[in-house]
C-alpha cells in the first residue's frame, strides 16, 4: 500500500519536475504578438491572403511581411485590432466578392450531352470538357460551393452559383478552385480598368462598344427598375451617359443579335432614359470610389477624354486635377454637335458629376505656356497624363498658341517644323514616321545644327518610301523599329528606348536599346496620348497606354493611328480615357501596362450564333419627338424626348441578355 | 526469427489494433477525411507508439515489477505517455523544428489516445521482452497507419459520391468502418 503510494507520488513528481526542467531547457522564444494576431484572425486557413494557413500569415503579419489588412476574411474592427497590435500602418482595402460569369445553368443552355457521373466540376470537366456546347460555362455541381470556406456560395434553381454578398469575404478559394474560371473576383476598381477577354461570356453588344460597357447587365437592372444600379454600371465604363446616350454613334445597336430577327434593342435610348431620369431626381449616382491612395494625377486636357480618365481615376481611389487651356470643361462636346441634338445643359451635367465626385480642375493653364510636364512634377504631382486631343482641337486652339510652342519635353510635330516654325534643334534628334516628307525634315535639322539624326520606320527597307541615295552624312534610318519610351530631367529629354519590331508586328524580344536624344519630331496630326511618371526627384519616363482592341499595332508610342483614341466619336475618346486610367492603374500596383493577353480585338474569332430560334419578334419602341410646330419656332430644342419609365421597361424586356452562344429564349408552342 | 516474422504479421494485419481491436477509433474518424492529415497523424503514431512501447517496458521490469505493484500498470503508464508526449514536443520544437512542423499538431492528440496505451497494455500482457516489445509496437503502428491511409483514400472517394442526406459525413464514415473491419476479419486463420 504504502509502496504504491511512494512509487507513484515519486513518478508523478519525477515526471513533473522532468517537465518543468525540459520546459526551461527546450525554451522557444516566440514573438507574443504572433499569437496574439492568430487568435484574432479567423482561423479558416482560406488562403485568401496568399500564405498557407491564418498562423503563417500572423506570422508574416508580426515580421511586417504581410499588411494587417491582408486578412480578407477579418472584419474592419478586427483589422484595426491587428494593426494596433504590430503597430503598422493601416492601409484600406476595397472590398472584393465572387461574381460567377455564366448567365445560363446547364436546363437553359445547350448540351452536348447529358450528365450524370461524380457530382463535381473537375471530375465532369473531364468527359469533352463537360456537358454544356459552350467551353466557357458553368457546369453547375458546386465544386464552389463545397470549397467555399464561409459558406457564401450556394447553386441556384437554375443550377448557377449565387453568392451571398454578406457572407462572401473575398477570399479567391472559389476562382481557385473552379476549372472553368467562370467565377472570378470583382469590385468596382476591377469592374473600371477591366478587358473583355476570350476566357468570360460576353454579348455581342459589349464587344462591340468603344468604352466596353456591360450593356446586358445595364439592361436588365432598367427591366429590374434598379435605374441606380444601371448608371453605376455604365459609369464604371462610361463617365458621359448623358451626353453619349444623345449622340453615341452605337456600334453596339448593329452588333445587337436581335438584328437576326427584327431590329435591334434600343441600347442607347434605353442609357438616356437612365440618366433623364438621375436629371430628374437631380442627383448624381456616383461610382463607389475606391479607397484613398497616396499617388496625385495631373490630367492635361479638359475635354471628354481627359475628364474620363479623370473621372475613372478618382473612383480608383487618386487624387486627380484636369489642367484646360480654355475657360471650358468639355472641348469638342461644346462646338461639334448642334444644340438640338445635344441641349448645352446636359453637357452641363455630365460635367457636374464628374466634378461631384472629387476632380480637380484648373482652367485657362495651357501645357507648354503656362505649366509644363516639369513644373507638374516639381508641384508634387507623381504622374501627367496627355490627352491634349486631336488636330482639330489643335485648330481650334491655334490662336492661343504661340509660335514654335511645344507641350510636351522635347518632341515636336513634323508639320511645325517644315512649316519653318521656330522650332529649338538640339543635337541629336529622331523623327519617326512621316513618309518622304521625314526626309525634309531631317534636311532642316541638319541646316539648325544637328549632329546626329535617325530616321525611325516601322516598315521594313523594302516598304519603306526612301531609298539609299537620298540620305545625306549623318542622317542613319532605323527600319522596323519603334519608340517604346522617353526618359528625361525636368522638361529636357535625354534618352529614347526604341525597340525592333517583327513582321507580325510584335516586339522582337531583346531587342530594346536607349539611344542619346533631345528631340523628337513626330510625322502626325496630332500628339497621341501619353503618360508621364516620375521616376525620382526630377527624372521622369514616359508610359504607353495600352491600345483597345481596334489597334492593329501594338508596339511603342506614335505608332500608326497615332492614338489609342480615333477621330470617330465621343465614346472612342472615353473609352481611350478609360485605358489611360486604367494603364496608369497597373503601373501604380506594379503590373505590366498591358492588355489581357487574351482580350478580344477585332480579328479574335469569338463563338457566336447565326441564327436566333424561338424568339417572338417585338417591334422596338418609338421614342416620341417634339412636333413640327414647336421645332420651328424654336430650332434650338431638343428634337427627341427620351423615353417614358414603362417604355424604357417595355423596351428594356426585348434584350434578349445574350451570352457568348446562350440568349434568352421563350416557350412558344 | 521466425517469431518476429509472424509477430510482425499477425500485429499489422490479423490483429490490426484499429479494425480488430477497435482501440484509437476517435482520431480514425477524426483525421481520416483529407490524405494529407492522415499521413502526418500516421507518421506521429507511429513515432510515440514505439517511444511509449520502450519507455513504458522499462517503467514495467525496473520500477512496478520489483514492487509487486503490476496493479498499477494503467495508471502508471497514463502518466508516463503523457509526460513523455509532451517532453518530445518541447525537444522537437527546440531542436528539429522541421519534424516539430510535420508532427507538431497531431502529437498533443495522441497523448491520451487509447492506441497508444493499448498497445503497451498488449506488450505487457504477452510478457514480450524489451525486443519483441519494440517489433511489436512498431508493427501495430504501421497497422494503425496503413488502416488510416486507406481509410482516408476511402473517404476522399466517397466525398464525391451522391450521399443520402441522413447518412452524409460521419454516418457513411462508420458504415464504411465497419466494413472495412469485416473486410480484415479475412486475415483471421493467416497464421495458426
Amino acid at each position: 500500500m504504502i509502496e504504491g503510494l511512494l512509487v507513484m507520488g515519486g513518478l508523478g513528481a519525477i515526471l513533473g519536475l522532468g517537465l518543468a526542467i525540459a520546459s526551461k531547457v527546450f525554451y522557444v522564444y516566440v514573438d507574443p504578438r504572433i499569437e496574439a494576431v492568430e487568435e484574432l484572425l479567423p482561423g479558416a486557413n482560406c488562403g485568401g491572403c496568399g500564405y498557407p494557413g491564418c498562423s503563417a500569415n500572423a506570422e508574416a503579419i508580426v515580421k511586417g511581411e504581410s499588411s494587417p489588412s491582408s486578412c480578407v476574411a477579418a472584419s474592419q474592427e478586427v483589422i484595426q485590432q491587428i494593426a494596433e497590435i504590430v503597430g503598422a500602418k493601416l492601409e484600406l482595402k476595397e472590398p472584393e466578392v465572387a461574381k460567377p460569369n455564366c448567365k445560363y445553368g446547364v436546363y437553359e443552355a445547350d448540351r452536348k450531352y447529358i450528365y450524370d457521373g461524380v457530382r463535381d466540376c473537375r471530375a465532369a470537366i473531364l468527359i469533352n470538357g463537360g456537358e454544356k456546347e459552350c467551353p466557357i460555362g458553368c457546369l453547375g455541381l458546386g465544386t464552389c460551393v463545397k470549397a467555399c470556406p464561409f459558406g457564401a456560395l450556394s447553386i441556384g434553381p437554375d443550377r448557377l452559383p449565387v453568392v451571398n454578398t454578406e457572407k462572401c469575404t473575398g477570399c479567391g478559394t472559389c476562382e481557385r478552385v473552379c476549372p472553368k474560371g467562370i467565377i472570378k473576383l470583382s469590385s468596382n476598381s476591377l469592374a473600371i480598368v477591366h478587358e473583355y477577354t476570350t476566357d468570360e461570356c460576353t454579348a455581342p453588344c459589349q464587344r462591340a462598344c468603344p468604352a466596353g460597357i456591360d450593356i446586358p447587365a445595364y439592361i436588365r437592372a432598367i427591366r429590374e427598375g434598379d435605374y441606380a444600379e444601371a448608371l453605376i454600371i455604365i459609369k464604371r465604363s462610361n463617365p458621359f451617359p448623358a451626353v453619349c446616350g444623345r449622340i453615341c454613334v452605337h456600334p453596339c445597336e448593329y452588333a445587337c443579335r436581335r438584328n437576326l430577327i427584327d431590329e435591334p434593342v434600343a441600347i442607347n435610348p434605353l442609357k438616356r432614359f437612365v440618366t433623364d431620369w438621375e436629371r430628374e431626381k437631380g442627383m448624381h449616382v456616383q461610382v463607389p470610389r475606391a479607397p484613398e491612395r497616396e499617388e496625385r494625377i495631373a490630367v492635361i486636357g479638359g475635354g471628354v477624354e481627359g475628364l474620363s480618365a479623370a473621372y475613372l481615376l478618382n473612383r480608383l481611389g487618386y487624387n486627380t486635377k484636369v489642367h484646360e487651356a480654355t475657360s471650358k470643361l468639355g472641348g469638342l462636346l461644346w462646338i461639334g454637335l448642334p444644340e438640338n441634338r445635344l441641349p448645352r445643359e446636359v453637357i452641363e451635367w455630365d460635367i457636374k458629376g464628374i466634378l461631384e465626385a472629387g476632380v480637380q480642375v484648373e482652367l485657362n493653364k495651357m501645357l507648354g505656356k503656362d505649366i509644363s510636364v516639369g513644373s507638374l512634377f516639381k508641384e508634387g504631382y507623381n504622374a501627367v497624363l496627355i490627352a491634349t486631343g486631336g488636330w482639330d482641337m489643335k485648330l481650334y486652339l491655334s490662336e492661343l498658341v504661340p509660335d514654335g510652342f511645344n507641350p510636351l519635353p522635347g518632341v515636336y510635330l513634323l508639320i511645325d517644323l517644315v512649316r519653318r516654325k521656330e522650332i529649338p534643334i538640339g543635337s541629336n534628334c529622331l523623327i519617326i514616321g512621316g513618309g518622304r516628307s521625314s526626309l525634309e525634315a531631317a534636311k532642316i535639322c541638319k541646316e539648325r545644327g544637328a549632329k546626329n539624326v535617325y530616321i525611325l520606320f516601322r516598315s521594313s527597307k523594302q516598304d519603306s518610301p526612301i531609298r539609299e541615295e537620298d540620305l545625306e552624312k549623318g542622317v542613319s534610318v532605323l527600319f522596323q523599329t519603334a519608340l517604346t519610351k522617353m526618359m528625361g530631367r525636368d522638361d529636357k529629354l535625354e534618352q529614347v528606348e526604341v525597340c525592333e519590331i517583327t513582321e507580325e508586328g510584335k516586339e522582337k524580344e531583346g531587342s530594346r536599346r536607349n539611344i542619346e536624344i533631345d528631340t523628337v519630331i513626330v510625322g502626325a496630326g496630332r500628339f497621341p496620348e501619353l503618360i508621364y511618371v516620375r521616376k525620382d526627384e526630377n527624372s521622369w519616363e514616359t508610359i504607353s497606354p495600352y491600345a483597345g482592341p481596334n489597334v492593329e499595332q501594338e508596339v511603342g508610342i506614335f505608332r500608326p493611328g497615332e492614338a489609342i483614341s480615333d477621330y470617330k466619336a465621343a465614346v472612342e475618346a472615353i473609352g481611350s480615357g478609360r485605358r489611360m486610367a486604367a494603364s496608369l492603374y497597373n503601373y501604380f500596383r506594379g503590373l505590366p501596362v498591358e492588355p489581357p493577353s487574351n482580350m478580344i480585338r477585332k480579328d479574335t474569332e469569338v463563338l457566336d450564333v447565326r441564327e436566333v430560334v424561338n424568339v417572338r419578334p417585338v417591334p422596338r419602341v418609338k421614342m416620341a419627338e417634339r412636333s413640327k410646330d414647336e421645332l420651328i419656332n424654336n430650332p434650338s430644342l431638343e428634337i427627341s424626348l427620351g423615353y417614358t419609365e414603362s417604355e424604357a421597361r417595355e423596351e428594356a424586356k426585348r434584350c434578349l441578355q445574350c451570352g457568348l452562344i446562350c440568349y434568352r429564349k421563350e416557350k412558344l408552342n | 526469427m521466425d517469431s518476429y516474422i509472424v509477430l510482425i504479421i499477425s500485429c499489422i494485419f490479423i490483429n490490426n489494433i484499429l479494425l480488430m481491436q477497435y482501440l484509437g477509433n476517435c482520431p480514425f474518424l477524426g483525421v481520416s477525411k483529407r490524405m494529407d492529415t492522415a499521413f502526418g497523424m500516421s507518421m506521429a503514431v507511429v513515432f510515440v507508439i514505439v517511444m511509449a512501447g520502450a519507455v513504458t517496458w522499462v517503467v514495467n521490469y525496473y520500477i512496478l515489477k520489483p514492487y509487486d505493484l503490476e496493479y498499477l500498470r494503467t495508471l502508471s503508464f497514463i502518466l508516463v505517455i503523457a509526460s513523455l508526449v509532451q517532453l518530445v514536443e518541447m525537444f522537437l520544437k527546440k531542436n528539429i523544428p522541421a519534424l516539430y512542423a510535420g508532427l507538431g499538431i497531431y502529437l498533443p492528440l495522441i497523448t491520451t489516445n487509447c492506441a497508444v496505451l493499448g498497445v503497451c497494455l498488449i506488450n505487457m500482457k504477452e510478457e514480450y521482452d524489451f525486443l519483441h516489445t519494440l517489433v511489436s509496437s512498431l508493427s501495430y503502428s504501421v497497422g494503425y497507419g496503413l488502416a488510416l491511409i486507406l481509410f482516408a483514400a476511402i473517404r476522399e472517394r466517397i466525398l464525391l459520391a451522391r450521399v443520402p442526406k441522413p447518412l452524409q459525413d460521419t454516418s457513411i464514415g462508420l458504415v464504411t468502418a465497419g466494413m472495412f473491419s469485416l473486410a480484415f476479419f479475412g486475415f483471421k486463420g493467416m497464421i495458426h
